[in-house]
């Protein structure tokens, strides 16, 4: 049978193609006096394959899939924004491209990350930024390891950190990489955190301090959050605020007027910086001015002679990564918020919050809406009520046949059947009407076909696929 | 929904049913358990000869959307595992009380028997969960 | 600049559909006195005006045409085929493909790139990449006390000093003991404590360690300590034994010498394999070949995704979200353009030209190369004056090789120095004149 797949190691040829490699030039030694025999390898099985068949493959492979610019992708908290191109052109100038991490003439980098670490911290309140971490949980580790040392620096040991139900899973596990463990607090029928269950978590005396985003996971902006804050500060805990929700508030307010030490950013969510199908990211951490000693290395400060780092005085947490962070997908965030500007940035939080409000008011009229408030940039149906035994992962399936991407399934967990949905600001009226006009159309078909939606999709180039065959019977490689 | 609560066997608040014999006991996960995990594909079973105290983690349930830990019911040693479940997890799944057995201990104390459940008890704990 | 569709016809349109007034009045759950008025950032900018600014930013960094630099970041050639396939923004503006049916694009192609890590290193699995090869490096410490159950791990005396400092600071979250040992001391550190030992080969000054030596001894001492190698310049492996075949149970390498550029040093690719019995233990994304449930299509999809953090939470091992997927598209690209044939030509490169440059460098007076143990592309050497070897690089536009004292201040005088293919005959010889020229002068003026 004529498989529907064609690997790049099914196109191998024996082909000499030697295009990208220059002239040896020097005399060169025989190698059995350079290396003995026994460090060589006998056996390279990496195929040979022309360019024009590695262009076609690829090409083909674009082909099937789908990203922003195919169509809306509104996955709840992963912000998927259109991403500027004029931030490629920039990524790209050899002046950044060409330059090595350990060179010294590097003024240009240096200010960067400096200049973005003040417009960072302008945008969230806090006093000092780290650009080191390469993804949001890395900056959640980092975050939580600055709370670590801070109590260590005071001679107090602190081993809890406390968690609302619906956070985001890498929130609990980077508490435990921290060396944390975890207290889970139950969210309220508002979506809240109910302040006297906070109070008495934190009578335990053993609590660091607290993980929260706002607005929350279920788009939810928590109104007490100033108490929540202030109750955390008060049994001598810290507060971190993760960043992942900031689209909505940009512009509008801040984590640290809300009450927040630690804050972490993604860069390629809110800042525009592509999500690349799975990373490269970047998630900087900012902190109040007392936390500023612990951040990570290199510090860098601004002195006469220009930007260098700080000296190590073993205050710091030490390294989390080798160089400088991932300084491609920070230059494309500088440039955006060199872009948009003051106004811009705010008008990216109010537009966020209308579209997702708008999508908000028309789909409750069809789908279950658990938590009927305004939300801000993101809201949560469930497919309770949906007839016919349908699931919310039938819903989605269903979705892709339409020819635009589903929102998140299953997250949050405090909601059966979760469906959310982030639209973000750069989506048009005609964009958002397309989406309600699926949703709706699939709402009927629950009802009139739900085998349509038992079988979704049938419009991509594979149907369902067995996820419990590839994990009981995992195949890694060819 | 319809759950199977077989006779003759105790029951553990966490979801493990527990056959007595003499002095062995065999532990494997319930039928309302194995439902919650969805299709079940891989069981990472202890070694013979390691000894657990009661409330411990003896073994670890991965499904496709969940992971979960067998807890011990009783404090022993492990005497025996399943090693049919390396090849055919799914059989946690078909016939949670027969040949998805998980592991054989020999228990030190006797005197935790009496805190386990009934099956009375245990489909009470089920029918209050569901509602 | 702006990317909002809306006009302000269309906003409130939109406003008077939800029931509000204003955009203000979808903020209302927001705390009056958390409002803030505007930023205080400056006002946007255009494009052209964007790009005249950035022109300003890069003219304070230095481009060179030529390089002896490495300690971590290798300068070599990229083909445009790479960043034709990653500029496809169906790739790079998707995310992680957890719906697999509108994904089976970028999922092969990860799948590819599990396949081609993994026929490279001959590792039994590879992930779909991890941050760098030094949180990689940091993870698989990490790992190896988990499947373990012990709490010491040691560290071999070559490993990148930031690497070092990387793992460091992961062990102190974890409280997990470290040990340094060098081949004189490495016995009596054994112990039954030790859940790994961590090595580097090529190792940071450039010498290619052959564990085999220590691999019998170790196990015999401690049965089932892993052994986890990393790696900065993994184009060595283009002429160099795979990891695989010399059983080691960890091999982490920092992927940006295939096809990334040197960037400021990110982002890179954190390059993870390992022995297939340590699968289900593995941080970081995993994508497995399937069928349709209902059909007989082959697909591709991400699973065992009960290891990781969205599913397990606080009990996962790792905490790690993305993998840096366009990364391994680049590196999977590169490999695929160079192929055997060119893979093997660059490693020879490397190795030639490095030797030529060693080997003449040794004939000049008061330069002495201090490896013992052979070498890929990098060697330590001392120098008569290297802070005028540095200086006399930069005014021929050559990027100067690395002072080892920004590392070890002990190591006084001594540059690690880094030849790739890219590195002409031409700027070779100007590298060896100016290293006789500061010989001569030291001579001159003693």
């Amino acid at each position: 049978m004529i498989s529907n797949i064609q690997l790049i190691f099914d196109k191998e040829n024996e082909g000499n193609q030697q295009n990208f490699v220059p002239k040896m030039e020097i005399d060169q030694t025989e190698l059995d006096e350079i290396l003995p025999a026994s460090l060589l390898r006998k056996d390279l099985p990496i195929p040979n394959i022309p360019e024009i068949n590695i262009v076609r493959h690829f090409i083909r492979l674009s082909n099937k899939n789908y990203g922003v610019d195919t169509g809306i992708y509104p996955l709840g908290s992963c912000t998927m924004k259109y991403n500027p191109k004029v931030n490629e052109t920039i990524a790209k100038l050899p002046g950044f491209t060409r330059i090595h991490p350990l060179q010294e003439e590097n003024q240009g980098c240096l200010e960067l990350l400096y200049h973005i670490s003040k417009q960072l911290g302008e945008i969230t309140g806090m006093d000092g930024f780290t650009l080191q971490p390469a993804a949001g949980a890395h900056g959640e580790l980092v975050g939580l390891l600055i709370m670590k040392k801070y109590f260590e620096s005071k001679g107090i040991k602190k081993q809890k950190i406390i968690v609302p139900d619906s956070a985001h899973g890498t929130n609990p596990a980077s508490a435990k990489m921290a060396g944390f463990s975890i207290i889970e607090l139950i969210s309220n029928e508002f979506g809240e955190i109910p302040l006297d269950q906070l109070e008495f978590a934190m009578q335990d005396g053993n609590v660091a301090g607290i993980m929260l985003t706002n607005p929350n996971t279920l788009g939810v902006f928590d109104r007490q959050i100033k108490e929540i804050t202030r109750i955390v500060h008060e049994n001598g805990g810290l507060c971190y605020y993760d960043g992942a929700n900031l689209n909505p508030i940009l512009g509008i307010c801040r984590p640290r007027d809300m009450g927040f030490d630690i804050v972490h950013l993604n860069l390629h969510k809110t800042f525009s910086s592509p999500h690349g199908g799975g990373g490269p990211g970047s998630g900087p951490i900012g902190v109040v001015k007392e936390l500023i000693p612990f951040l990570p290395i290199p510090c860098l400060i601004s002195t006469e002679k220009g930007i260098v780092c700080r000296e190590n005085d073993n205050k710091s947490i030490g390294r989390i990564k080798a160089f400088w962070g991932n300084f491609g997908v920070i230059v494309r965030a500088y440039a955006y918020i060199l872009a948009l500007g003051s106004e811009g940035l705010k008008k990216v939080g109010q537009i966020a919050v209308l579209n997702a409000n708008y999508l908000r008011i028309l789909l409750q009229q069809k789908y279950k809406l658990p938590y009927n408030r305004i939300c801000q940039h993101e809201f949560v149906l469930s497919d309770q009520g949906i007839p016919n035994d349908i699931t919310t992962e039938d819903i989605a399936k269903r979705i892709l046949d339409y020819g635009i991407y589903a929102p998140t399934i299953y997250f949050p967990l405090v909601v059966p059947g979760a469906l959310m949905i982030e639209p973000t600001e750069t989506e048009s009226k005609q964009s958002l009407d397309y989406f309600i006009e699926v949703m709706n159309k699939i709402y009927e078909e629950t009802k009139q076909n739900p085998e349509l939606l038992k079988n979704a999709p049938q419009n991509m180039p594979v149907k369902r696929l067995d996820a419990v065959l590839a994990a009981r019977k995992p195949i890694l490689h060819d | 929904m319809d759950y199977e609560f077989p006779d003759g066997l105790k029951y553990a608040t966490t979801h493990e049913w527990i056959r007595i014999e003499n002095s062995i006991a065999t532990v494997g996960i319930t039928d309302y358990a194995q439902h919650q995990f969805g299709d079940i594909v891989f069981v990472e079973l202890p070694e013979v000869g390691m000894v657990f105290e009661k409330g411990s983690n003896a073994a670890e349930i991965e499904s496709v959307k969940a992971v979960g830990d067998l807890i011990m019911p009783l404090s022993g040693e492990i005497i025996g595992v399943n090693q049919n479940l390396a090849d055919t997890p799914e059989l946690v799944n078909s016939s949670p009380f027969v040949d998805g057995w998980m592991i054989k201990l020999a228990f030190s104390h006797a005197s935790e028997i009496d805190e386990l459940l009934s099956v009375d008890k245990y489909k009470q704990i089920i029918q209050n969960e569901e509602h | 600049m702006d990317f909002i569709p809306h006009n302000d016809k269309t906003i409130a349109e939109m406003l008077d559909i939800i029931g509000v007034k204003s955009l203000q009045e979808l903020f209302q759950d927001i705390p009056k006195d958390l409002i803030i008025e505007k930023l205080n950032l400056p006002s946007g900018l255009s494009e052209p005006d964007l790009l005249k600014q950035f022109e300003k930013i890069t003219q304070k960094n230095k481009v060179y045409s030529s390089s002896f630099l490495g300690g971590g970041c290798y300068n070599h050639y990229i083909p445009s085929l790479v960043d034709f396939v990653t500029s496809r923004s169906e790739f790079y503006t998707s995310y992680t493909p957890y719906q697999a049916e509108a994904s089976q694009g970028y999922l092969q192609a990860i799948y590819e790139y599990q396949t081609i890590i993994s026929r490279l290193t001959q590792m039994d699995v590879a992930n779909a990449s991890m941050y760098d090869g030094s949180t990689a490096l940091a993870e698989a410490a990490i790992m190896s006390t988990i499947i373990t159950r012990k709490d010491t791990i040691i560290l071999f005396k070559g490993i990148h000093p930031e690497y070092e400092e990387v793992v460091k600071t992961y062990c102190w979250g974890q409280n997990i003991n470290i040990v340094y040992a060098s081949e004189d001391n490495l016995i009596e550190k054994l112990n039954g404590d030790v859940a790994a030992l961590l090595f580097q080969s090529p190792n940071f000054f450039g010498d290619i360690e052959d564990i085999s030596k220590f691999a019998k001894n170790i196990r015999e001492i401690v049965p089932n300590c892993l052994i986890i190698q990393a790696m900065t310049d993994p184009t060595c492996l283009g002429i160099l034994n795979p990891p695989g075949l010399t059983d080691i149970d960890i091999f982490v390498a920092e992927g940006q010498s295939f096809g990334l550029g040197l960037s400021f040093g990110g982002p890179g690719l954190g390059i993870f394999t390992a022995k297939q019995k340590y699968l289900r233990k593995m941080p970081g994304r995993l994508i497995g070949k399937t069928t349709e449930i209902n059909g007989e299509k082959t697909g591709f999809i991400l699973t065992l995704q009960a290891r990781e953090q969205h599913i397990r939470r606080e009990k996962a091992s790792s905490n790690i979200c993305t993998n840096q997927a366009l990364c391994a598209l680049a590196t999977l690209t590169y490999l695929l353009a160079l192929g055997k044939t060119g893979l093997k030509e660059v490693a020879t490169q490397n190795i030639q030209k490095a030797h030529y440059v060693k080997k003449e460098l040794s004939k000049i007076p008061g330069y002495e190369i201090l490896n013992k143990k052979p070498t890929y592309n990098e060697f330590l050497v001392k120098c008569p004056n290297i802070d005028s070897l540095i200086n006399l690089c930069k005014q021929k536009d050559l990027q100067p090789p690395l002072k080892i004292s920004s590392y070890y201040p002990e190591m006084k005088d001594i540059a690690l120095v880094c030849v790739t293919e890219m590195n002409s005959k031409n700027s070779i010889d100007t590298f060896l004149e100016i290293a006789r020229i500061v010989s001569n002068n030291k001579t001159e003026g003693e």
